[in-house]
């Protein structure tokens, strides 16, 4: 798929046929790299508020995370799709998977480093979304009025 | 090798991870080795792990990891957090089908982790 998109496969529909799983996997795949792309036109973009880059990029990890965790066969499909959190969770296994623990080999201060700061940045990234702790981090990427200066954000 | 040069057993290489874990998360506070499949070589690794420095999600959904050189074994991991944890025991949360806490080992944390 390129920057505009082109060759990108159609997003799942409601009632697809054959492995439904896999094909909103891949769906959610396609859709996380295209919002990546735009997350990266947008940062460059000047004079334009930082929530829209942050946006996208909230939208861009949400999607690769529900990506992941459909390959579980037993995956409730349609608990993945609806939720907008799941990412924190997703990264802060994917770091003490076999494969990775096996590339930091030796390195536990390093992997315990770089473990310790990208899941505070997935926490920070999934509570973008305005479904999460909407409580406690009210501000998000999607409505930031919420957060009482949505004139602000150009920084 | 970056474990031990002796091939491990599923269940020595659940203890293994479980341990790794440990001294990866601080803020992991209990690790159970679901022990249901764990003799069926057709099963995964499950691990269910609850975690202070996570996000819940209102479920127990875990992720399959593939085979490392040093894990040969698929191994599925399920993070919650201490809430959801709680909820569990309360019998507001439901585990995976084949999952269950009925003698799960939980694992203690290592006193170096």
């Amino acid at each position: 798929m390129d920057a505009r998109g082109r060759g990108r496969r159609a997003a799942p529909p409601g009632g697809v046929n054959g492995d439904r799983r896999s094909q909103y996997a891949q769906g959610f795949y396609d859709q996380a790299w295209s919002d990546w792309q735009a997350y990266g036109v947008l940062t460059r973009a000047k004079d334009l508020p930082r929530w829209h880059p942050l946006h996208y990029l909230q939208m861009a990890c949400e999607k690769l995370g529900k990506a992941y965790r459909l390959r579980n066969p037993r995956a409730d499909v349609d608990a993945i799709a609806t939720r907008h959190v799941g990412f924190t969770q997703f990264i802060n296994e994917f770091l003490r998977s076999p494969a990775v623990m096996a590339d930091y080999d030796g390195q536990r201060a390093r992997h315990k480093a770089v473990s310790k700061t990208s899941s505070a940045l997935a926490r920070e990234i999934e509570k973008l979304a305005p479904a999460t702790d909407r409580t406690h981090s009210p501000e998000n990427a999607e409505y930031p009025w919420e957060h009482g200066d949505w004139e602000k954000g150009t920084g | 090798m970056l474990f031990r040069d002796m091939p491990l057993s599923k269940e020595q290489a659940a203890r293994v991870l479980a341990d790794a874990h440990f001294g990866i998360e601080d803020g992991l506070e209990r690790v159970f080795i679901i022990r249901a499949g764990l003799d069926d070589p057709r099963e995964p690794i499950k691990l269910l792990e609850v975690n202070a420095n996570t996000v819940p999600t209102g479920s127990v959904e875990p992720i399959p990891f593939s085979p490392s050189k040093d894990i040969p074994f698929v191994t599925e991991i399920a993070e919650i957090s201490p809430e959801e944890f709680s909820r569990l025991e309360r019998g507001e949360l439901a585990l995976p089908p084949g999952w269950t806490l009925e003698d799960a080992d939980d694992v203690p944390r290592p006193r170096a982790a």
